[in-house]
């Protein structure tokens, strides 16, 4: 009805007529059932004997279930929004369709509820094509190692923790250390890339998932993320499907051959909010009241994050999922199973957090399995030394308050590690070029930044960057575009910091 | 050596539930004299309430006709209708049902709603045959606002 823009009215009306005259009675049979119990959102229902599982169910009112239990003479359901007007006795149907979600290109940029309903008041969203929630992960034959990195922009990271297209990537660490600020930093660097970012928040505080959404609007990079919102208020069946419905948001552009980048923040929430509709549907409780099939709930979310082959599309799936621990405990039983299925964690201390050391990585504790093939290899060639660099520093570290008593090569190892740890210290919302990364890490290792105060490095590293956008820009773009260091490359990048240290020493 | 198990007595037999009740009932019932159920009947209810199961006596009850109407090919069928109907509709709405469910006896049970606005609403177990004015104009304002 679109097309119609100032057409006459009898137009319009004949249209009406026209659809009305071609509108067909139809009757057809239905299943019904009763419900027979409700409260907190987990209805028990008699009837609907073909009931499949996981299968929607109409409450009516533009209420929908899933069906979870098969029972015999009943069905356990999970109501899937506002459960307050539904009472015993209620009539329901079944609508012979599995849960689903729209998916779409149409999505992007936009705040959807985990049933794919707008939530950011701008319009409504059509979409014809539909995606199980529930899906089984693609198998082995689709299937190729990673190959391409994920630039998250943030130095630790992708020097010492590399992430690759299709890879699932642990963030860990107790509340406030900033695992939410990595991966959204991570979001931002994808501006004008070819990622496609989904941030899946569940249970989380609605202020904060607005703040998110502000910042992510506020650095233009909203315009290739899908936000997918199951808030604190919201009912625990919405905490439960809505990292599988980001999931399904992401297999239709990895289908497309698209590569998509997406974070489950935070897992722990999503097996709470299982944990409560299980106890309520009575399955037995295991260790920490967590029924037994909750490393099948994170196991079979995660291993649909895939690299496919190019028979398949050649598209991906990269999953940042995030725990969140008690009291750095990384021994309780989720935080075990989400290690055990994930290809790697970065792993956050509060400690080095209120020490100033932000982001608050761990670089001992942390790893990445299968991330180093993905790498680029100028960023191999300077990253190989920082993880030494400041695995020795870390031993020596306890020796640096004997100070001089040290021999000169302890003293300059310490020396090292303070200015590494410097260096690797970056501000929020500031993700940073891979050639950029490439060039202040080359310039660490090499010891160019011995001679500088370690309080003046981060000043030091500011107006370097500075100097290479103004005065070296051949040398990052030679990084870029070979992402190699050749000699050739090396000779100009050196060149570059001798005349950027030259400049800064008269300048001071 | 400690006991593994509670040794089983009378009054640690395993549960029977409403349902298998009801099938030992129609057991001991079908195709018998009514000298002979009445006997039956009077024996059931002694052992209920020996076993404290006269609480349950509703569930057997419905359990019961369920699988009497099973056996015997009746289907029980509720039909919702604006206004009363008249005989020849109920005649035909039974034949209809009969020929559906290949059962010799429909019994109808006819309410009165006047919410449908008109046609009929026809209700077996857990199917459900909407066929009312009501549910027609909701498709038809469903198609007119997508």
């Amino acid at each position: 009805m679109e097309k119609i823009n100032g057409a006459s009215k009898d137009y319009i009306i004949e249209q009406l007529k026209k659809q009305i005259e071609n509108f067909q009675v139809k009757t057809q049979t239905e299943k019904v059932g009763t419900v027979i119990e409700v409260g907190d959102g987990v209805a028990k229902i008699s009837g609907l004997s073909d009931c499949m599982a996981s299968e929607m169910i109409d409450f009516g009112n533009n209420i929908y279930g899933v069906a979870l239990n098969l029972e015999e003479g009943q069905i356990g359901a999970m109501i899937l929004g506002n459960f307050e007007n539904i009472k015993e006795g209620d009539t329901v149907k079944s609508t012979g369709k599995i849960l689903s979600v729209p998916v779409g290109e149409n999505i992007i940029g936009r705040v959807v509820s985990p049933l794919g309903e707008a939530l950011d008041g701008k319009g409504q969203i059509k979409s014809e094509k539909f995606y199980p929630v529930e899906k089984i992960a693609p198998g082995v034959i689709t299937r190729k190692s990673v190959s391409q990195p994920v630039q998250t922009g943030i130095k630790a990271i992708d020097s010492m923790i590399p992430i690759g297209r299709g890879q699932r990537e642990l963030i860990i660490g107790d509340r406030q250390v900033g695992k939410t600020a990595i991966a959204v930093d991570a979001i931002i660097n994808q501006k004008g890339q070819d990622l496609i970012c989904i941030y899946v928040a569940i249970g989380q505080k609605e202020s904060k998932i607005a703040r998110i959404v502000a910042e992510l609007e506020k650095h233009g990079a909203m315009e290739h993320t899908i936000v997918v919102v199951a808030g604190a208020s919201d009912p625990a069946s919405l905490s439960f499907i809505a990292p599988y419905a980001g999931c399904a948001m992401g297999e239709y552009f990895m289908d497309q051959g698209k590569d998509v980048l997406i974070i489950y923040d935070d897992l722990s929430k999503h097996a709470w909010a299982y944990r409560q509709i299980s106890l309520i549907l009575k399955r037995p409780p295991g260790r920490e009241a967590y029924p037994g099939d909750i490393f099948y709930l994170h196991s079979r979310l995660l291993e649909r994050s895939a690299r496919l082959n190019e028979d398949f599309g050649g598209g991906s799936i990269t999953a940042l999922p995030i725990i969140e621990t008690q009291a750095g405990d990384v021994s309780a039983y989720i935080p075990t199973n989400v290690i055990s299925i994930t290809d790697g964690q970065i792993y956050l201390e509060s400690d080095l957090f209120y020490k100033g050391v932000r982001p608050a990585i761990n670089a001992g504790l942390s790893v990445s399995r299968v991330g180093s093939s993905a790498q680029t290899k100028a960023m191999k060639k300077v990253a190989g030394k920082i993880r030494l660099d400041l695995a020795q520093f870390r031993e020596l570290e306890a020796f640096a308050q004997f100070g001089s008593d040290l021999d000169e090569k302890t003293r300059q190892q310490i020396e090292r590690g303070r200015r590494t740890v410097e260096v690797l210290k970056q501000d929020q919302y500031e993700p940073m070029s891979m050639e950029n990364q490439v060039a202040i890490l080359y310039a660490l290792t090499q010891g160019f930044l011995d001679d500088v105060a370690v309080e003046k490095i981060a000043v030091w590293e500011a107006d370097f960057h500075k100097y290479l956008k103004s005065s070296a820009k051949n040398v990052l773009n030679l990084i870029a575009k070979e992402k190699e260091l050749s000699e050739g490359v090396i000779k100009e990048l050196e060149s570059a910091i001798k005349n950027f240290k030259e400049i800064y020493q008269n300048g001071n | 050596m400690p006991l593994r198990y509670a040794p089983r007595d009378d009054n640690n037999i395993m549960k029977i539930t409403a349902a298998q009740y009801a099938k030992t009932l129609y057991e001991l019932t079908a195709e018998k004299s009514k000298n002979e159920i009445d006997k039956v009947i009077v024996n059931f209810v002694n052992i209920l309430s020996k076993s404290n199961q006269l609480k349950n006596s509703g569930k057997i009850i419905a359990n019961f006709s369920d699988i009497y109407n099973q056996e015997n090919g009746i289907i029980e069928a509720e039909i919702m209708s604006a206004r009363k109907l008249e005989s020849s509709q109920v005649h035909k709405v039974e034949s209809y049902l009969k020929n559906k469910y290949k059962v010799k006896e429909v019994v109808i049970n006819n309410r009165i709603d006047e919410k449908i606005k008109g046609g009929i609403v026809i209700k077996v177990s857990d199917e459900l045959l909407d066929a009312s004015v009501a549910r027609q104009l909701t498709n038809l304002k469903n198609k007119l606002s997508a």
